[in-house]
């Protein structure tokens, strides 16, 4: 039922690699091009008096549903800023957000939480993965907050993304142990494992060399293109926002 | 480097504020000890002082305390000094006041002149001539004593009569007596009288043989020192409470250093990087360790002092004849507890100094050096704390079945340090063993609590410490206790006992005791009146197979031998002019028998015998003695009073032993509070510590709970991981130090108690124990409450672009 906001457009179930389309994916395939966010003239502005820096100035935004979209613009611009707000991470000043028909302004913390935990999914820059935890654990751990037992489906679902991102042989070990891209590489399949409705990145290859950033990127990519995934990603860089469906560059707080 | 000095003080003065407060407290601690200990040495003086106040010389003897001058060169020696010489003493005689007489009462002099009169009125006025008198007034309260009474003074020839015209307090113990009276009237009891020092107004002249005179301040010292021994060894016993706190101190702060500079590193290294040299990131460290250590001290030295003074001025309220008045500061102390908490504290910045310098400067560009995941600790070192332990563990075995006192110590010490530096390993086990049973919050903070095994084992040590001393106090205090009640029951197996020499206690009497509020159980003890050769008057002898009812000696002391009666020697004032082993001729009515006499105590004026003995001296056997077993609180006196009108009517007396129990219950539960207060302030800075561990690794994973909130964990999850988190490293220290003091406890018993107690048995107090152990455990719990809140009010947001 492409349009109806009540359906959810995906169920958990059991997970089945990428040739073999399950439901959930054939739908959101099928509502490509629908909206899965929209941010209504948001105002953020950090700091009193002298020291204010107004991070964003009036943003309008809508992300495409199914589509990897990539922000981009010079540092300070407000990319992180305008992602947090989009995330439900940070509170805009001023204007909307709506994710999945949920008006994000509207929550109180808890909520929020709630809402994160559900429907969105995070990589980030670095400091992605908590260091005590070993990376079958780390990608679990969404799940596992969700107050969900975590069963042998959603640790099979766990090894097959950490399979596709091709870390499965390092299930075991702890991040420390890790190199920079398989990382990022478990980041992705953490963000993946609750199949959020966004899966946000915040400069995910930053850290990466090219070889490795071009494998993170491409990850990315195929999540939106054969997972149905809606993908945003912030990067300044412009080689990584090939990758993208999708360019929205920012100045300044505003959109360009 | 003075600005980065200074600079990294002001970032960084709220990371210290744990470890000020804690070497703060423990500072505060020995300044107490020394405020009061210089009070009570003050007080003591100003007592001891009071009869030498105006003295210019004191005369007194040569080899003290081994030799004694003749009172009859004292007394010419003062005779010829006059109204210049105080000769102070007494004399030990017997005294009759109303119709009581007082076989040994001290009979001391008082001036005429004001100078020397020492002793303050209390009401009435002084006795200024022969046949007046004053007594003290605590005497005078013991004894009925009041204005105005006849006092007989002496025996036979010697006898004086005097009038009491008031009464007045005697500060002064060496020269403290019950009932003081002029000079010239003492001399009639010369022969009995015993003078230890004269007090000199200007020049002595020539001295009484085996005399030597001194400054009154010198001769205060000299006697002082023996009854400061006493000050000096609660002194030292207050003074290793306080070593105890200082070491916990000295571990919360060494932890409290070893995380800051862990936090630091990357600082360190870069400033290594920019070209500072090992020894100047060195200064700057410890420079900061100093200064945290001098305010602190400061801090707690002024904190003790004024602490000090309140209690001593709470003190003088709530029980004004405490020997202790306000004195100047001790400035050694103050020095000293200054001194030792800026030494614990430069001293417990060393070692995680030392790890600061091993940072190479190439540190300052690998990321995370600071937050890595897991310090390892190196077998090595497990195996060497291994060693210790066993150690200690033999020589405790060895303690234990040869008795040696110093062999417990050492073991205990060997074994308790082992597990000290097992800590790394055993702690973080511990730690995860109930892991699962919070859900996926309580598995994040058992992971949180045990990524770090040094960090965490050196939190859970400081502890460790205050626990085990605590529960091992209590578990030996218990036992010890649970000693003396028996051995005490032996001697008063009976709470209260009625005795009637004349009829028999009736059913209503017996009634109405079991009604007597505070009464738990009472029984009627069947006898008869008899004669007994050797003894005034009629004297009951009872037979009580029922004893065990109420006695708290298990009824013991009535399963007498046929052919003995046991005779309560302390009920008779002044023995019963009877020996144990002599035979006596009990005699009821027509019948008798010839017993044997044992002694014993605790149930009043009646002779106990064999239900047989009984049988054959009297045919009807009538109550003679109501026993009572007094309800647990029941208040001795009120309870005496009451039982006491209900003896009065029928003519019988009140045997209350209850009053030995309450006197011993409040000495002992003084004690028990005291050890546990003392132990307490260890226990606080530990919690102290808790709470700094968890603040500052908080300060640390600002980014990961800014992570796992960006996951989705919600701030009451947040709040409850760490609440988590402290819940169980203070669980964990506490049930491990727990078992130790039990432990330390019963092999302390096996060793000391055992030995010269073979009827004591160990006794653990589960329901002190329990209490301990909530309280310590809640307390961690509170102790994550401020950062749990901090933790928690951060956005994800900021904390993602936290660095
Ligand atoms: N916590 C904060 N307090 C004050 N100012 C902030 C804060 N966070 C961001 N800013 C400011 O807001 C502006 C936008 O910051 P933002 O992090 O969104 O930029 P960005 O586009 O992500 O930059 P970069 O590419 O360097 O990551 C910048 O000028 C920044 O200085
Ligand atoms: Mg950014």
């Amino acid at each position: 039922m492409p349009g109806d906001a009540t359906a959810r457009p995906y169920e958990r179930g059991p997970y089945r690699p990428v040739p073999q389309v399950d439901t959930a994916t054939a739908v959101r395939r099928a509502e490509q091009g629908t909206v899965a966010a929209a941010a209504r003239g948001l105002t953020k502005t950090y700091g009193l008096g002298d020291v204010r820096v107004p991070a964003l100035r009036g943003v309008d935004l809508d992300l495409p549903r199914g589509r990897f979209t990539a922000i981009m613009g010079p540092s300070g611009s407000g990319k992180s800023t305008l992602m947090h707000c989009l995330a439900g991470l940070d509170r805009p000043d001023g204007g909307t957000v709506a994710v999945a028909g949920i008006e994000l302004t509207s929550l109180d913390d808890d909520a929020l939480t709630i809402f994160r935990r559900e429907h969105v999914g995070f990589v980030f820059q670095a400091f992605n993965l908590l260091p005590m935890l070993t990376a079958a654990e780390n990608i679990l751990l969404p799940l596992e907050l969700g107050g969900q037992r975590v069963d042998d489906a959603a640790r099979e679902r766990a090894r097959m993304l950490a399979e596709i991102l091709g870390v499965a042989d390092r299930l075991g070990h702890r991040p420390a142990e890790l190199s920079g891209g398989q990382q990022q590489r478990v980041a992705i399949a953490r963000a993946l494992i609750t199949r959020p409705d966004l899966l946000f990145a915040d400069e995910p290859t930053g850290n990466l060399d090219s070889a490795t950033s071009t494998e993170v990127l491409d990850h990315l990519r195929r999540s939106a293109h054969e997972l149905g995934q809606t993908v945003v990603m912030v990067t300044h860089d412009r080689d990584a926002a090939a990758y993208a469906d999708h360019v929205v560059t920012m100045r300044d707080g505003r959109i360009v | 480097m003075r600005t980065v000095f200074l600079a990294s003080l002001r970032t960084h003065l709220r990371r210290h504020v744990a470890a000020v407060v804690a070497v703060a407290t423990a500072v505060a601690f020995v300044v107490v000890v020394g405020v009061l200990t210089a009070g009570a040495r003050a007080a003591l003086i100003e007592r001891l002082g009071a009869p030498y106040r105006n003295a210019d010389l004191v005369v007194s003897p040569v080899g003290w305390p081994a030799s004694h001058m003749k009172p009859e060169d004292v007394i010419a020696f003062a005779e010829r000094l006059g109204e210049n010489a105080s000769a102070i003493g007494r004399a030990s005689l017997p005294l009759r006041a109303g119709g009581r007489r007082i076989p040994e009462a001290g009979v001391g002099p008082i001036s005429t002149v004001e100078r020397w009169r020492w002793q303050p009125l209390e009401s009435g006025r002084f006795a200024v001539r022969g046949g007046e008198a004053v007594a003290d007034v605590h005497f005078a309260l013991a004894n009925d004593v009041s204005i105005g009474d006849r006092l007989v003074i002496g025996e036979g020839a010697a006898a004086a009569a005097v009038r009491v015209v008031g009464l007045v307090e005697s500060p002064s113990p060496p020269a403290q007596a019950d009932v003081y009276v002029t000079w010239p009237q003492l001399l009639r009891w010369r022969d009995r009288l015993h003078l230890g020092s004269v007090a000199v107004r200007g020049e002595a002249g020539t001295l009484p043989p085996g005399g030597k005179a001194q400054s009154p301040e010198a001769f205060a010292e000299e006697r002082l020192t023996a009854v400061q021994n006493q000050v000096d060894s609660v002194g030292v016993m207050l003074l290793l409470f306080a070593g105890v706190a200082v070491f916990v101190a000295a571990v919360v702060v060494t932890n409290t250093f070893a995380i800051l500079f862990a936090q630091r590193l990357r600082d360190f290294a870069l400033l290594r990087c920019v070209g500072a040299t090992r020894r100047q990131v060195a200064r700057s460290v410890r420079l900061e360790a100093a200064a945290v250590g001098t305010f602190a001290s400061l801090a707690g030295a002024v904190a003790g002092a004024a602490l000090g003074y309140g209690l001593i001025a709470a003190i003088d309220l709530v029980a004004p004849d405490t020997p202790v008045v306000a004195a100047a500061p001790p400035p050694s102390w103050l020095l000293g507890g200054v001194a030792v908490g800026l030494v614990v504290t430069v001293a417990a910045a060393w070692s995680p100094t030392r790890r600061v310098l091993r940072v190479s400067p190439l540190a300052a560009l690998r990321p995370d050096v600071a937050a890595g995941p897991r310090t390892g600790v190196g077998r090595a070192r497990a195996a060497l704390a291994v060693l210790p332990a066993a150690a200690g563990f033999a020589l405790l075995a060895a303690a234990v079945m040869q008795h040696g006192v110093a062999l417990m110590l050492a073991g205990g010490g060997a074994l308790f340090a082992g597990v000290l530096l097992l800590g790394p390993v055993l702690v973080p086990r511990l730690i995860r063993l109930p892991i699962g049973l919070f859900g996926p919050t309580g598995r994040l903070a058992a992971e949180n609590a045990a990524r770090n095994p040094r960090r965490t084992a050196t939190t859970a040590a400081a502890l460790l410490v205050g626990v085990t001393l605590t529960t091992a106090a209590l578990t030996g205090m218990a036992t010890w206790r649970a000693a003396l009640d028996e051995h005490i029951g032996g001697r008063h197996p009976i709470d209260l006992a009625l005795t009637s020499a004349k009829g028999p206690v009736g059913a209503d009497v017996l009634d109405r005791v079991r009604r007597t509020p505070g009464v738990e159980r009472a029984i009627a003890v069947p006898g008869a009146v008899a004669r007994v050769s050797g003894l005034d008057g009629p004297f009951p002898v009872v037979a009580a197979p029922a004893a065990a009812e109420v006695a708290r000696d298990g009824g013991a002391f009535a399963q007498v031998e046929p052919g003995t009666i046991k005779i309560d020697f302390e009920a008779f004032r002044s023995g019963p002019g009877l020996r144990p082993g002599e035979q006596v001729t009990v005699r009821v009515g027509e019948r008798q028998a010839r017993l044997r006499v044992a002694a014993g105590s605790g149930w009043g004026p009646a002779g106990v015998v064999a239900p047989q003995t009984l049988a054959a001296l009297t045919g009807t056997p009538e109550p003679h003695a109501v026993w009572v077993r007094a309800a647990p609180g029941a208040d001795p006196a009120r309870l005496g009073g009451d039982l006491d009108e209900l003896a009065d009517p029928i003519g019988a007396t009140i045997e209350n032993g209850l009053r030995t129990w309450e006197s011993l219950d409040r000495q002992l539960s003084v004690l028990s509070w005291s050890v546990l207060g003392l132990l307490a302030v260890a226990i606080v800075i530990a919690l102290i510590g808790v709470a700094n561990t968890l603040g500052l690794s908080v300060l640390e994973r600002v980014r990961e709970h800014a992570l796992l909130r960006a996951l989705g964990l919600t701030r009451a999850g947040l709040r409850r991981t760490l609440a988590i988190e402290a819940l169980l490293l203070s669980a964990t220290a506490t049930l491990l130090g727990t078992v130790l003091g039990v432990g330390f406890a019963w092999s302390g018993y096996e060793t000391v108690i055992r030995p010269a107690l073979r009827e004591a048995a160990f006794h653990i107090p589960w329901p002190s124990l329990g209490a301990v152990v909530l309280a310590t455990t809640l307390a961690g719990l509170l102790a994550a409450v401020l950062p749990a809140r901090r933790a928690a009010r951060v956005t994800p947001a900021a904390g993602l672009s936290f660095d």
